[in-house]
């Protein structure tokens, strides 16, 4: 079977059936995709064409029908219901258009707990989810609850916590879908810095352009397959875009 | 875009001459707009006909000794500006689109599938608008003007991949 060598992901032949006979639908018919460490990658597609299943799947959170999906190398057909449970929770951040956010702890205890639940020490736990947060610029706001933040600070939280445990892999499904537009573009100039800045791996849902044209790749879905893929080279700067002669 | 307006609204931050008139237009006023140096003078001839503007000659100071007219809006200048100001702009529908055109003659012509048309300007467009929120993201300290033009455009391009979607959509 083919193998991108040192991909972060390497999707084969991938699909997804869900029900049987009347209810029987193929949600992904054969996906393959492979994804560089720290390269950011945006799926776009019209409703239903597969976007969050193939999220899931990928993220080890519904098994595959038929093919493969390799983490940095590993199969997830390999792994057994623990190592999958340790894939998820260590290798994985997942960031989602709600932002889960448990309304009774504070920013900081939620973007601690994955490394709570996962056995580490109270304290470093600790200081780790301070470092998230400061990465997120939201420091200062550490002892907030949920409900005493904003929509976009909530999904800042929420990246905080996705990260915090330093994953091979970002999965993000319409991270913006709940914010206004400013709001949604300061969440994405954040996804975008995750990825320059600290070498994230990204792989991001949207229904947005906007959000899409950040991406350093573009995979158009449609219909449980990629019926289009395009790379977005780097551009030319602010002053030589406004300076060009169109006419 | 209006030169005259243009002119008139320069004019409104003090007096200049020609070639000052002409820098500012083409610095970030008019972006990618293009004024040659015979434009400005007829502009400012009509201006100056039409009592909006008066000029000054100031002796000897075009670099080569020779005399140099110095521009200024007259109070009328003023008011006429002041009314382009407050009325709103003409809203134009812009309809005059080259995609369109090749999607329906595309549709019209044997062998040629108009969805691959609507398939490549998107990835086209798409290019375009990652270039302008790339450069959008970098531009930290641009200026306030930059930094609204690079809205205008991102909102521009968005909207029209909207539109490819629908054209899409409505082809299938
Ligand atoms: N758990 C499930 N059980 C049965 N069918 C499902 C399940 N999850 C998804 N599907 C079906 O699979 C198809 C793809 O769904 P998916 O949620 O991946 O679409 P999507 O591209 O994310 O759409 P949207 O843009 O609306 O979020 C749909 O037809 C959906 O009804
Ligand atoms: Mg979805």
């Amino acid at each position: 079977m083919r193998q991108a060598k040192g991909a972060a992901v390497d999707v084969v032949g991938l699909t997804k059936v869900f029900g049987e006979g009347e209810t029987r639908v193929e949600a992904l018919r054969g996906i393959d995709m492979t994804i560089a460490p720290g390269e950011f990658v945006a799926v776009m597609g019209a409703s239903g064409s597969g976007k969050s299943t193939l999220l899931h799947v990928i993220g080890g959170l519904e098994p595959p029908t038929d093919g493969d999906v390799r983490i940095d190398g590993r199969s997830l057909r390999e792994l057994n219901d623990d190592e999958l449970t340790v894939l998820r929770r260590r290798r994985i951040g997942f960031v989602f258009q709600a932002f889960n956010l448990l309304q009774v702890l504070t920013a900081a205890e939620n973007v601690a707990l994955p490394l709570v639940i996962d056995g580490v020490a109270e304290s470093e736990a600790h200081a780790r989810a301070r470092a998230a947060l400061d990465r997120v610029a939201l420091a200062d706001r550490s002892a907030h609850l949920p409900g005493e933040l904003s929509g976009g600070e909530q999904q800042r939280v929420a990246i905080a916590r996705a990260v915090v445990t330093n994953p091979v892999l970002l999965l993000v499904d319409e991270p913006t879908g709940n914010l206004d537009s400013r709001t949604g573009e300061k969440v994405m100039a954040l996804l975008r810095s995750l990825a320059d800045d600290h070498g994230q791996t990204v792989l991001m849902v949207t229904h947005d352009a906007g959000d899409a044209a950040m991406a350093d790749r573009l995979a158009r879905l449609r219909d449980g397959v990629v019926a289009d893929e395009q790379s977005l080279p780097a551009g030319r700067d602010a002053h030589e875009l406004l300076g060009e002669d169109l006419s | 875009m209006s030169v005259r307006q243009a002119l008139l609204g320069l004019l409104a931050g003090g007096a200049r001459h020609g070639y000052e008139l002409r820098a500012a237009y083409e610095g970030r006023l008019v972006p990618q707009g293009r004024l040659n140096i015979g434009q400005v003078y007829t502009t400012l001839e009509r201006l100056e006909r039409d009592g909006l503007v008066q000029h000054e000659r100031v002796v000897g100071t075009d670099g080569h000794g020779r005399d140099r007219k110095v521009y200024a809006l007259t109070p009328e200048g003023h008011a006429e500006l002041h009314t382009w100001l407050a009325e709103p702009s003409p809203v134009r529908l812009d309809l005059r689109n080259e995609v369109f055109l090749k999607i329906v003659l595309a549709r019209r012509i044997e062998g040629v599938d108009a969805r691959g048309v609507v398939d490549r300007e998107r990835r086209a467009a798409f290019e375009r608008l990652h270039e302008v929120t790339q450069a959008r993201a970098r531009a930290e300290d641009a200026s306030l003007e930059d930094d609204l033009l690079l809205d205008l455009a991102a909102l521009r391009l968005q909207a029209f991949l909207k539109w490819l979607d629908h054209c899409e959509e409505k082809l299938s």
